[in-house]
């Protein structure tokens, strides 16, 4: 089975937001081994030839040189036959299997739906007020039904989509914080909340509570699943693998799951099927001792959690809020809920 | 109401008052009156010093106003057909556009060129053809189609005034057509560069030149009854071109169509499609831009063929109705 895996905008400095695409070194069809320079980015601040992350075939150059590409979008589009990737590979140059064909984690009783395969590039007609409208309202056009002449979408068609539960609830806590005259910046649009809390917990069990307590605000997030991101440290660098729904699993076959994707994501692989859909991020901090971390919320995720130290018995709970899509109160009930749940 | 050949006539009678450096030449624009009527009774009245008739010979006629308008005088040319302009080119486009430029900004060339253009009259392919676009790619030619006698007047006086020559293509249909408004009395001029919005609506924006305004006129009429506002825009001047309101235009409405004569492949229209599309009032478009122009073939003879050869009200209406049902 091949996969298509996204080659995307490397984010190469802390202050990074985009990148332009020099030129490309491949072409639409285009045999490539992992580490073949495929393009070359410009930033601000360094310029930088991307790699293969495998070995595979180039199906589509997504972006144009010259293109302004923000970080994690998509420049090209490969066709892989390796089933597991490694992330992050740093500069460290301990010869990693890193991308060679390994088992995929033992199945689990029940079924993790794999992704579906990512198509970025795929073309939507829509007249060119629909798609300034969609951008400003964050309605996907891959979403919206098209009524128009040869299946174009449509001003009717995009006043009449769904808007995006979260994204409309963003724009309304906009529109106040503006009417206050506030600006809206990053700085000011995220809080955190803190809970001691006395029990004892494995990731599996965490991962399955939190999914549960989001799961009863879905007003909260941008997608129709609870895709939990925990964050995996090792020497080739931090794994995000999502486990999508882990509440409506079996808690054994969870922890089963989250042990080898553990055990993976240590060795420097995650499987591809498990890089995306995340809706929320968990930090354990404890493996570090710390207590707290300033967590910071990923794109398009409403809340992330860390999991900190206080003593052998009592671990520190931290929940951060997206401003624009809550607000105190919603950060309160849900570490509230979260909490009671552990 | 005066016509359009009346009221250019008066504007070049004006001018006759208004600058004794002034004068009219072409082929039987004097004791004939001209092939279309236009210059009239100015042979009478102003005599054959100042109204000349001409040999047959374009290149002769265009390459003595450039040198009469080089030594301080201002022709006003006349070519019979605006076809014929092909025997005079190198005088119209490589002398009289250029030597302004060429010359550092020294010397001035005041000259008028005004010819009858277009189809409708069974004239056949080498007597029908729209030229605007040869002459709107010339820089250095400043290019005027009037689509009334009220702009003709006022536009002719403000050509006559400019100090460098000036293309001005009347339409033969419009010759004995008189105008929705009438003529102002007196001299005023109209600006060159300066388009006009003929009406204003809310649901779709035509861009026309020259015969097709009028067309497209009866189409905003008859939309009009039942509930289609069009906005119709006459550039007037097509080069320079003034976009500001289309853009505006568009930017309400998120509909445009335009509309010429000539052919469609190169034509002048195209230009306009073309800034707009660059501009930052695409992002306003709810439709495809809807183009209306002449076919790419000469201008048949047979006058059903002549006449499918080249937009009519029923199209344009068609057209338009299409292009706002369709795009909601």
């Amino acid at each position: 089975m091949s996969f298509k895996y996204p080659v995307v905008m490397p984010k190469m400095s802390m202050t990074m937001e985009t990148g332009e695409l020099i030129n490309f070194h491949v072409a639409v069809g285009d045999q490539v081994k992992s580490g073949d320079v495929l393009f070359e980015v410009m930033t601000d601040k360094i310029d930088m030839e991307v790699e293969a992350p495998a070995d595979g075939v180039i199906e589509a150059l997504v972006a144009n040189p010259g293109d302004v590409v923000e970080i994690g979008k998509p420049v090209l589009i490969m066709l892989t036959e390796t089933e597991v990737m490694a992330f992050d590979f740093g500069t460290d140059n301990e010869p990693v299997a890193a991308v060679e064909v390994v088992a995929a984690p033992a199945p689990v009783a029940a079924p993790i739906v794999p992704t579906a395969p990512i198509i970025l590039n795929e073309s939507v007609k829509a007249v060119p007020k629909a798609r300034v409208e969609a951008a400003n309202r964050g309605i996907d056009l891959r979403t919206v039904r098209a009524t128009g002449p040869d299946r174009t979408i449509t001003m009717e068609d995009v006043n009449g989509a769904q808007l995006d539960p979260a994204i409309a609830k963003r724009q309304a806590a906009n529109k106040a914080l503006i009417a206050k005259g506030i600006e809206m910046t990053r700085s000011i649009a995220q809080a955190s909340f803190t809970r001691s809390v006395n029990a004892n917990f494995d990731h599996a069990t965490f991962i399955a509570a939190w999914a549960k307590v989001l799961r009863n605000r879905p007003d909260l997030a941008a997608h129709q699943h609870v895709g939990v991101a925990l964050i995996i440290e090792s020497k080739y660098g931090s794994a995000l693998p999502v486990f999508r729904d882990p509440d409506q699993l079996n808690i054994a076959d969870l922890a089963a799951l989250v042990a080898s994707t553990t055990d993976a994501a240590k060795n420097g692989k995650v499987p591809v099927a498990m890089l995306s859909g995340a809706t929320t991020t968990v930090f354990d901090l404890t493996t570090y001792s710390m207590s707290s971390a300033t967590p910071l919320l990923f794109p398009n995720q409403v809340t992330s959690v860390t999991i900190g130290y206080e003593s052998a018995t009592t671990k520190i709970v931290s929940l951060t809020i997206d401003l624009n899509f809550c607000d105190f109160y919603d950060g309160a009930l849900l570490l509230d809920a979260l909490v009671a749940s552990l | 109401m005066l016509t359009m050949a009346e009221a250019v006539r008066e504007a070049m009678s004006i001018a006759f008052d208004e600058r004794p450096e002034v004068f009219l030449l072409g082929e039987d624009v004097g004791i004939y009156g001209g092939a279309f009527g236009v210059s009239g009774d100015m042979y009478h009245r102003y005599g054959a010093e100042r109204v000349l008739d001409t040999p047959i010979a374009e290149l002769g006629i265009v390459g003595a106003a450039v040198g009469a308008a080089l030594s301080g005088m201002r022709p006003i040319v006349e070519i019979q057909f605006s076809d014929f302009t092909a025997q005079a080119m190198d005088q119209i486009a490589n002398q009289a556009a250029k030597i302004h430029f060429m010359l550092g900004g020294a010397l001035h060339v005041p000259m008028v060129l005004r010819t009858p253009q277009g189809s409708g009259t069974g004239a056949a392919a080498q007597h029908s053809q729209n030229l605007e676009p040869w002459f709107a790619s010339v820089p250095g030619l400043k290019v005027v189609v009037p689509s009334n006698p009220a702009d003709a007047k006022g536009l002719l006086l403000a050509a006559i005034d400019d100090p460098n020559p000036v293309i001005f293509l009347e339409h033969k249909l419009l010759y004995k057509i008189p105008g929705r408004d009438p003529v102002p009395e007196g001299a005023t001029r109209i600006p060159l560069g300066v388009s006009k919005v003929v009406r204003e609506g809310k649901d779709l924006t035509i861009v026309a030149t020259g015969i097709m305004v009028n067309k497209s006129w009866e189409v905003c009429e008859k939309l009009a009854a039942e509930g289609i506002s069009i906005t119709l825009i006459d550039p007037r001047t097509i080069s320079p071109l003034d976009m500001n309101p289309v853009f505006e235009s568009v930017e309400k409405t998120g509909r445009l169509m335009v509309v010429q004569e000539g052919p469609a492949q190169a034509g002048f229209i195209n230009e306009v499609i073309a800034q707009l599309a660059g501009s930052s009032s695409f992002g306003s478009l709810i439709a495809p831009i809807k183009r209306l122009a002449g076919m790419n073939i000469p201008i048949p003879y047979a006058p059903q063929l002549e006449k499918a050869a080249v937009p009519q009200v029923d199209d344009i209406e068609a057209a338009a109705r299409e292009i706002v049902k369709n795009w909601r």
